[in-house]
């Protein structure tokens, strides 16, 4: 199997190193377990990890010695930069998916049940989560540590609205996107002048204010102990098995038997729609001059400001589109749970969502839908793992960065051709 | 080798579809709660008290003569996590029943679940009062309610301890928000407002500010809502600073861990606070705690609580000759069941009829006693 | 009153080193690869466990006497908590350094999830925690009342100030500090000069690592408790520190440190103490709106 040229001695060697690194990294902490104030030894514990170190970095040295190896050593290296411009007349391979996917997902809850069901919608009500940071962060460059506090502005916009103003699911909706918008550009505002990581500290400290804010305000908004969200209802009916508030079910509205899914196949249905609107305005957003401008601020901001672009403007657009998208998200999650309380909105949510915007690769939107998917359906997955569950998928995070920096789909477009009698 | 390689394939096959190779006849219950996160550790008393009880019934013929067979459920105490994992065990792993979960804030979310499934849960360790005021008919309690706590601890501050000036302090949790609000109601009643009422946060470990502050109110008696994770530290602090004002708390601080957490006895000691009678010295349990300690596990905690849920749905589902939540939930609000806590009867709204919250001190070799 | 206004001083102060001494790792590692690392804070939780398992190493091999106890405990989680800084900057960021400036930090999530739940898995979920070492404190009276400073506190102020003279010391008159110097300045022409960049970037974490050991070290002292997920809260308050006292400068993070822990004390002194996180971030913004650099950091003079 192995070329009769190939060298054992380096990675014996490599392997004994690593294995004497393992040895102190890992010694203490996994062999000396504290108990109180004194301590048992786990000396077998150790050893296979170490074991387990030194092997897998032996076969590894082998592997990356071999010509294979080297040359796919040499293509993770050379992964090329910035944006791929495809050839006009461009079609993709793929063109046949698009249809498909969106077939399985017209069919796909007649087949699913319950669990996949809400599995499906709450990757669905991160793909609308990432698909706003991907504005913000992807498109304008504008690193957004908080973005969790937009989410949490339209959960509790529904919770809170519908307690004391008495509006439901369908009125919150459009309302939330304002809402979480104006929130944006509150917060835009003041960040304008930063850059980089500074904004990306003020952001941080502005989501946990308003985390913050919603656990100490006992009297509004029930501080740790939440508050209720009412069902969505469709044109007044609502889908539990018993009304709430004296009104006809749903299921006995139109004479069917009672569904304990009915709730949750409504929410799929309109985030769906959502969703699917949202890619579609993006779309569309991306190709006209305003996402132009978030690209090139995102590139180069004072050479953007030399050529004239109003930075203010695009920043606080681009700041305002993304916290919209993450209100309306938030209404979904509410409806969803039908239950919201700050432990949802933690710092590690905004985090999450970042992970889906720079492992789906910065700017793209095929990208963020399909690393939604990864990391919302990834730990249940896990389950079954139990307590290795989050290692694992801390293991996962890391290696796909590894793998594949610059995300999972490289962002690409079609470049224009000129239409034949137009003037140059 | 070839063997064990096809195990790891089958289990990466089933786990990836989700499923999880079930026999039939098995009872499948679920056991929700906190087994990873920073309470995990009553997530493992959880288990162990729920894998024993598992074991113990299926060695006397199990439910309705099939055997028992329990299930992990994470929720890591975040409602996200609780109504996904709660979700699964409805869904996908068909469960009969739950036993779960730990933190209020993931019970009152996953109950609505299981009340839409048609399941029977029974939380060994959700002391909120809301985990049962919602009306639903399938959600019981192993413990007493929050409001209880909080009343016992605040009669014994001005009863026993003749408080004069009392500072009410709280986690900002769920849980320790709502029995810090119940003593501070219930002391209002007897005519002691408190001089002091205030949050602190969740996973710091400093609080000395908070503690001068204390000592600038000039207080006599600290009532503080919350787990051993803050307890421990507030109280070094307190004695650190020289604040000798008596320390009362609830249930949250019920582990030896607190003596860790607050470096060493010598500063624990005196301190009080409410749990139910010790539940390792009522007499019908006394072969079991024997048992596991012999098996070198201390039965802390919710390890009781969690043996006698799973006793309680066994004894309702013989008792009905099915696993049925609704008759079940009916025979349960009916009847007394035995168990390793004695004898237990339930409420309509799914309460204990009779809460046993007792006062308990710390002594200076860190071991509590009821008082 | 003025007793409880410097009591609440001595507080803050404490607070505020331990948070300025974590604060160096975030701020050496910015300044150099301008990299927010995200694992610092979970690099500080197992210093905290590496420091009680020393003790108890130390201890059950009958080591008595405090000063040798401390210092060998000291020398063992530095040695152990820097090799984890070098490990974790060759397995996960060294294979990201010429890419996009975000991929370092996702990645850095990443091994704050496998760090914590690697040491949960290890030492289980169990908070742990020391024994007190330090017993007693001095008290002077005050006016009506008294300032009592406990000697652990003491010890703390004066190790982390030793701690912080130590690190200028390396960073102002050592060969290896001119050449950190020299890499945070240009690294391209740092490597033209012969400078093996990389190897100071690796000296960088092991640094910052071993600062957040000593932290480790004196924050078990002082608290004597911590569990696996003690280091996300802190992480996030030494962040803002040395974001406030301007990011890639070392006194700036001590600065700011100080600054934190001094407004967090006196604001829930005088206040509240729920809204002390709100009133510590919304500080931060403030000042960062009138000095976007942070207090001693400079001005970004970008060419286009």
């Amino acid at each position: 199997m192995a070329e009769p040229s190939l060298d054992i001695r380096q990675p014996l060697l490599d392997s004994l190193l690593a294995g004497l690194i393992a040895l102190v990294v890992f010694g203490p902490i996994v062999g000396v377990v504290l108990d109180g104030y004194s301590f048992h030894l786990e000396s077998s514990r150790v050893a296979w990890i170490v074991g387990a170190v030194m092997l897998g970095r032996f076969l590894l040295s082998l592997f990356l010695h071999s010509a294979g190896g080297r040359g796919w050593l040499q293509r993770l290296e050379g992964g090329g930069a910035g944006v791929q411009v495809l050839p006009p007349e461009h079609r993709s391979h793929l063109r046949w998916l698009l249809p498909l996917v969106l077939l399985a997902a017209v069919v796909f809850p007649f087949f699913a049940g319950k669990y996949l069901l809400t599995v499906v919608i709450l990757g669905l009500i991160y793909v609308l989560l990432g698909l706003g940071l991907n504005i913000v962060v992807g498109l304008a460059g504008l690193l957004d540590l908080g973005y969790v506090a937009f989410y949490a502005i339209g959960a509790y916009g529904l919770a809170l609205g519908y307690e004391y103003l008495g509006l439901g699911f369908w009125s919150v909706l459009p309302l939330a996107a304002l809402m979480a918008a104006l929130a944006g550009a509150l917060l835009g505002f003041p960040v304008l002048r930063m850059h980089g990581d500074y904004l990306a500290i003020v952001t941080l400290g502005f989501g946990e204010i308003i985390r913050l804010v919603l656990n100490n305000w006992l009297s509004f908004t029930g501080g740790p102990n939440g508050m209720s969200v009412p069902a969505p209802t469709f044109l007044g009916l609502e889908f539990g098995r018993r009304a709430r508030d004296g009104g006809v079910p749903f299921h006995e509205f139109f004479g069917i038997a009672y569904n304990p899914n009915l709730k949750f196949l409504f929410i799929y249905v309109v985030l769906l729609l959502t969703v699917l609107l949202v890619l579609y305005v993006k779309g569309r957003l991306v190709r006209m001059p305003i996402g132009r401008a978030w690209e090139a601020l995102r590139e180069d901001e004072i050479a953007c400001r030399a050529m004239g672009l109003n930075h203010v403007l695009v920043k606080l657009s681009a700041f305002m589109l993304g916290a919209s998208t993450a209100g309306l998200a938030g209404v979904f999650f509410a409806s969803y749970q039908g239950f919201v309380n700050p432990t949802s909105f933690t710092f590690f949510e905004s985090a999450l969502i970042l992970a889906i915007v720079v492992l789906g690769g910065m700017g793209s939107t095929l990208g963020v839908v399909l690393a939604a998917f990864m990391l919302t359906v990834a730990p249940e997955l896990l389950r079954s793992f139990a307590d290795y569950r989050v290692l694992l998928f801390g293991m996962l995070m890391v290696l796909m960065m590894i793998w594949r920096p610059r995300g999972l789909i490289r962002i690409s477009r079609r470049g224009f051709a000129r239409r034949p009698g137009v003037a140059p | 080798m070839t063997m064990v390689r096809k195990g790891i394939l089958a289990f990466a096959v089933s786990a990836a579809l989700g499923l999880s190779p079930v026999l039939r006849a098995d009872v499948l219950i679920g056991v929700a709660g906190p087994h990873t996160g920073p309470n995990a550790a009553f997530g493992e008393q959880y288990w162990r008290g729920a894998s024993q009880a598992a074991a113990d019934i299926n060695a006397t013929g199990g439910i309705n003569g099939e055997p028992v067979k329990l299930i992990k459920g994470d929720d890591a105490c975040e409602p996200k996590q609780a109504v996904a994992v709660a979700n699964r065990l409805v869904d996908q792993d068909k469960v009969a029943a739950v036993i779960g979960h730990f933190c209020s804030s993931s019970t009152i979310p996953a109950s609505e679940v299981y009340d839409e499934g048609g399941i029977i849960a029974i939380t060994p360790g959700s002391t909120n009062p809301q985990v049962t005021e919602r009306g639903l008919t399938g959600m019981f309690r192993m413990c007493g309610r929050d409001d209880q706590q909080g009343q016992v601890a605040a009669d014994f501050i001005v009863d026993t301890l003749k408080g004069k000036r009392v500072a009410v302090i709280h986690d900002k949790d769920t849980y320790g928000q709502g029995i810090a609000d119940s003593a501070r109601a219930q002391l209002a009643k007897r005519g002691v407002s408190a001089v002091l009422y205030e949050g602190l946060t969740r996973g710091e470990k400093d609080f000395n500010a908070l503690v001068t502050k204390l000592r600038g109110a000039n207080v006599d008696v600290v009532y503080f809502g919350g787990l051993h994770t803050e307890a421990g530290p507030l109280l070094r602090q307190m004695r650190e600073q020289g604040l000798t004002a008596s320390f009362v708390s609830g249930d949250g601080i019920v582990t030896d861990e607190l003596v860790t957490t607050a470096g060493g006895p010598q500063y624990v000691k005196g301190a009080f606070m409410t749990f139910g009678a010790d539940p390792r010295k009522i007499p019908e349990g006394q072969a079991l705690v024997e048992k596991l300690r012999a098996a070198g596990y201390e039965p802390e905690g919710y390890t009781l609580y969690a043996y006698a849920s799973l006793q309680a749905l066994a004894a309702a589902f013989n008792a009905t000759g099915g696993t049925d939540a609704e008759k079940a939930s009916e025979w349960l609000k009916s009847h007394p069941v035995t168990t390793v806590m004695g004898t237990k009867e339930w409420d309509d709204k799914g309460d204990l009829k009779v809460s046993d919250y007792v006062i308990y001190e710390w002594d200076d070799q860190g071991k509590y006693h009821q008082k | 009153m003025d007793g409880i206004f410097l009591q609440q001083m001595v507080n803050g102060l404490t607070l505020g080193s331990v948070y300025g001494l974590i604060a160096i790792g975030y701020t050496m590692v910015y300044g150099i690869i301008g990299m927010i690392n995200f694992a610092h804070g979970e690099v500080y939780m197992i210093s905290a466990y590496l420091s009680a398992i020393g003790l108890a190493l130390l201890a059950s091999f009958g080591l008595e006497s405090f000063p040798l106890l401390i210092f060998g405990t000291l020398l063992f989680t530095v040695c152990v908590t820097g090799l984890y800084g070098w490990v974790i900057e060759r397995i996960a960021y060294r294979p990201l350094r010429n890419s996009t400036r975000l991929a370092p930090l996702i990645s850095a999530i990443g091994i704050s999830l496998i760090l914590q739940n690697y040491v949960q898995i290890s030492q289980g979920a169990r908070q742990q925690g020391i024994p007190t070492l330090l017993d007693g404190a001095f008290r002077l009276p005050i006016g009506e009342g008294f300032l009592q400073i406990s000697y652990t506190k003491v010890f703390i102020l004066v190790a982390a100030f030793a701690g912080m003279a130590a690190l200028t010391w390396v960073i102002r008159c050592t060969r290896l500090g001119r050449m950190c110097r020299a890499t945070q300045q240009d690294r391209k022409m740092a490597q033209i000069l012969g400078i093996d960049t990389d190897r100071v970037i690796s000296w960088v974490f092991v640094i910052g690592a071993a600062m957040a050991a000593l932290a480790g070290l004196l924050i078990t002292l002082n608290y004597g408790t911590f569990d696996f997920y003690a280091g996300f809260v802190i992480g996030i308050k030494a962040f803002t520190a040395a974001v406030l006292g301007g990011i890639g400068s070392l006194p700036g993070a001590m600065l700011g440190g100080l600054i934190l822990g001094v407004a967090e004390a006196q604001f829930s002194g005088i206040v509240n103490t729920d809204y002390k996180d709100v009133f510590s971030f919304s500080l931060l913004v403030l000042i960062l709106i009138f000095r976007p650099q942070g207090l001693l950091g400079r001005p970004q003079v970008a060419k286009v």
